[in-house]
């Protein structure tokens, strides 16, 4: 842990700019979000950074365009308790709008507000279709003939694919939190495009297990999306698995 | 304190922190004045990195919305409102360069790889443009010439050290030392100090 701090530390002039990955991004936020040193100096840098901006006028017609969606728009009004003021917010919702541009900015209220119920309605989900994947996984560990595939994760922690019939059941072990607003999300890969294929829960006993239906023979990849998962990969992947 | 460019405000609170403060409360017919006096910040900060003023209009658009959704974050005793708006309208116009190249990249992929990396280049002139009526434009000569490489290339190419790396064809933890140091010097230059 120290070392890892040691290494976020390091990190967090270029963090400050913008200038690091995904996975080198939430290192430094585990470490500002230990150490109210590390928020202080962070401050500082974004100081600096700041410093390069040049005001400029804007367009005038964004003005109007501005406070009549801001006129629409509901404010989230809880403050996160010792969150940094300009660090991890937005930080999502940005990541999550990149595929749709302004569009989704007039849907950003909604999302705001309904972050809670979405994901009891998702923890729900996931529980009924674990019930139901129970037996498919119960079948798969107790099939004989089943193919075990490993390979480490970037950032950390192994994945493990156990290739059964159609299907494919990925464990990862040590894999750090996705973090506040992200998933891990799976996708199957054949050619060009990756087909959506769930996200990895939360880890129970620092493992994490999910079914993938229809995985087999193909490749396995586990990428770092917006909470919710994405319709496809924003980031590169943290593990691919040729099963 | 918009307007003033010779030197970075000290972290006290402005009449604009206040502003966005008070917009928090929910009052929609209070956020106009927040508007005039941040948007420019959020448009030049834009416009800085990503050079096409539709792209800065639009997260420009992007980032007040956010402000005023989140103003209950903004706290002044760890940042100006100035800071924290060109924070997060920086943060988006990265977003914004990373998308479009991963795009591009996707796009171009079996096209030929000279044509398809449309490499954003950094041109020393085109700088000293950009850095116009900047603050820290004079802290940079405090710097070497391999640390303002380093960090201009982050800031207005919106790469990431190792893209940095990549293009300067130097050592990933010479980069990483060269932003870091750049950083504390334009700190020092600047006399950012918090806490």
């Amino acid at each position: 842990m120290a070392d890892e701090h040691g290494e976020a530390w390091e990190l967090l002039p270029a963090y400050a700019l913008d200038a690091v990955d995904d996975l080198e991004r939430r290192t430094v936020e585990r470490l500002l979000d230990a150490d109210p040193d590390a928020r202080r100096a962070l401050d500082e840098y974004r100081e600096v950074v700041a410093s390069f901006a040049v005001e400029q006028a804007p367009p005038e017609h964004l003005r109007g365009a501005v406070l009549e969606r801001v006129a629409a728009t509901a404010q989230a009004t809880s403050r996160v308790p010792g969150s940094a003021p300009a660090r991890a917010d937005g930080a999502a919702s940005s990541r999550s709008r990149r595929r749709w541009g302004v569009l989704a900015v007039a849907a950003a209220a909604v999302v705001a507000v309904a972050v809670p119920t979405t994901v009891a309605v998702r923890e729900h989900r996931e529980n009924v279709q674990l019930e139901q994947q129970a037996d498919r996984v119960a079948q798969m560990l107790a099939d004989p003939g089943a193919q075990l595939v490993t390979a480490p994760v970037a950032g950390g922690g192994e994945a493990t694919a156990l290739v059964s019939g159609d299907d494919v059941l990925v464990s990862a072990a040590g894999m750090p939190a996705p973090g506040e607003g992200h998933d891990w999300q799976l996708w199957i890969v054949e050619g060009d495009a990756p087909e959506p294929a769930g996200l990895m829960p939360a880890a129970s006993g620092g493992v994490s297990r999910a079914l993938v239906e229809g995985g087999a023979g193909k490749v396995v990849a586990v990428t770092l999306e917006p909470e919710g998962g994405s319709p496809a990969p924003t980031t590169d992947p943290v593990v691919t698995i040729e099963t | 304190m918009v307007g003033q460019t010779d030197e970075v405000p000290p972290p006290t609170t402005t009449p604009v922190d206040a502003a966005l403060v008070a917009c928090s409360g929910g009052d929609p017919a209070t956020f106009g004045p927040v508007y005039d006096a941040l948007a420019p910040v959020a448009y030049g900060t834009s416009l800085g990195v990503l050079r096409d003023p539709d792209h800065a209009a639009e997260v420009t658009q992007e980032v007040m919305v956010e402000v005023w959704q989140t103003a209950a974050r903004f706290d002044p005793a760890r940042a100006s409102a100035r800071t924290w708006v060109a924070t997060l309208a920086r943060r988006r116009a990265v977003d914004r360069v990373r998308s479009e190249q991963a795009r591009r990249d996707r796009d171009q992929r079996d096209l030929d790889s000279s044509l398809g990396s449309a490499p954003r280049d950094v041109v020393a002139e085109d700088v000293e443009r950009r850095l116009e009526g900047a603050a820290v434009r004079r802290c940079l000569d405090a710097l070497t010439p391999t640390q303002r490489e380093a960090v201009v290339e982050a800031y207005y190419g919106g790469r990431t050290y190792r893209e940095v790396a990549d293009r300067l064809g130097a050592a990933l933890p010479t980069v990483k030392s060269r932003i870091r140091d750049g950083l504390g010097r334009l700190r020092d230059c600047l006399g950012v100090r918090r806490g």
